[in-house]
């Protein structure tokens, strides 16, 4: 008991609370305060005891300090929000290497040497679908236009005849 | 089995970021104020170290400093590696402190600089004991005469 109040009485308490004890003896202080309800105690009173110290040379803050704070939580809570939503949680424990290589599995690059575009492979089908039409369309835009003259020549050679016969 | 200062942390009750800066920011801007010497800079280090606080512990500071002794710690880390704190301490701007503190006139010159010395420097006791060339049992003792005696003019 008096070591116990010979150790209290030393200012190694004092000391810890401040931050400026040791790593020893911040060990051994816990490993004290586990064992002895006196130092734990007198823990509390210091930590009280400064906090009482604290207070005298206190400033209030000026108004928009918290919503500086504020903003810069909420700020956190997004980008970790985003980041979650960017992780797949299926592929959560596998390593990066593999993550890349999935992800190149879903998209197309359409312009490998420079200036990379990623596009999802479901634009190849569209691609090809809206060239198939195009082409089709082309085709019968064509037909229909060779189709035309055909008839208006036909018509003009009708119309000729027409002519003639009304002639003689 | 000894818990570090972390797992304390960690099991202590957890207070939301919000709890804790209406319950120590004022301290913690003082505390800061004077160290800096700096309104502004004071204020900026106050909103830097919250924000530190909220990308390490969350909104919920869970795991976080849970009372001023914590707190002021976890903020002495953070202020030290600053490199314009650093620079107002390199030039000893804490000794310009006005010698008319009230809450520091009941103490002896060397009371209030060994105080001084590891509550606002964060100097240990072995590193004050070897700048002014005395033992570390001195140190200690002197920063405990220093507590009974801000202790006392606190419940006057």
């Amino acid at each position: 008991m008096v070591k116990i109040n010979e150790y209290i009485e030393s200012g190694v308490l004092e000391a810890y609370v401040l931050g400026s004890a040791s790593e020893a003896e911040a060990k051994e202080l816990l490993y004290l305060k586990a064992k002895h309800p006196q130092i734990s105690e007198a823990l509390r009173e210091l930590e009280t005891d400064l906090e009482h110290i604290a207070q005298q040379m206190a400033i209030t803050p000026p108004p928009g300090a918290w919503t500086k704070i504020e903003a810069n939580i909420n700020e956190l809570i997004k980008a970790r929000e985003s980041d979650a939503l960017t992780i797949d949680m299926p592929y959560r424990d596998q390593p990066r290497e593999s993550s890349r290589a999935r992800r190149s599995g879903q998209f197309v690059e359409i312009e490998a040497e420079s200036g990379h575009m990623r596009i999802r492979k479901i634009w190849r089908w569209i691609f090809a679908a809206v060239f198939v039409l195009g082409k089709i369309f082309l085709a019968t835009a064509i037909y229909f236009y060779i189709e035309n003259r055909h008839n208006e020549k036909e018509i003009e050679t009708l119309r000729i005849e027409l002519r003639n016969s009304r002639g003689h | 089995m000894l818990k570090t200062d972390r797992q304390v942390l960690i099991e202590s009750k957890p207070e939301s970021m919000r709890g804790l800066y209406d319950r120590y920011a004022g301290m913690l801007l003082g505390y800061i104020f004077e160290i800096v010497k700096d309104s502004k800079l004071a204020e900026d280090c106050l909103v830097r170290i919250f924000c530190e606080l909220s990308a390490e512990f969350g909104a919920e500071n869970a795991g976080g400093p849970q009372n001023w002794s914590q707190l002021q710690r976890f903020a002495r880390g953070k202020l030290g590696p600053l490199p314009v704190v650093s620079a107002k301490v390199a030039r000893g701007d804490l000794a310009l402190r006005r010698s008319d503190d009230l809450y520091l006139a009941a103490l002896s010159a060397e009371q209030k600089q060994v105080f001084l010395e590891i509550y606002y420097h964060g100097k240990t006791v072995a590193m004050l004991a070897a700048e002014l060339n005395k033992t570390e049992e001195f140190i200690r003792k002197t920063l405990k005469e220093a507590f009974a005696i801000l202790r006392k003019s606190g419940e006057n």
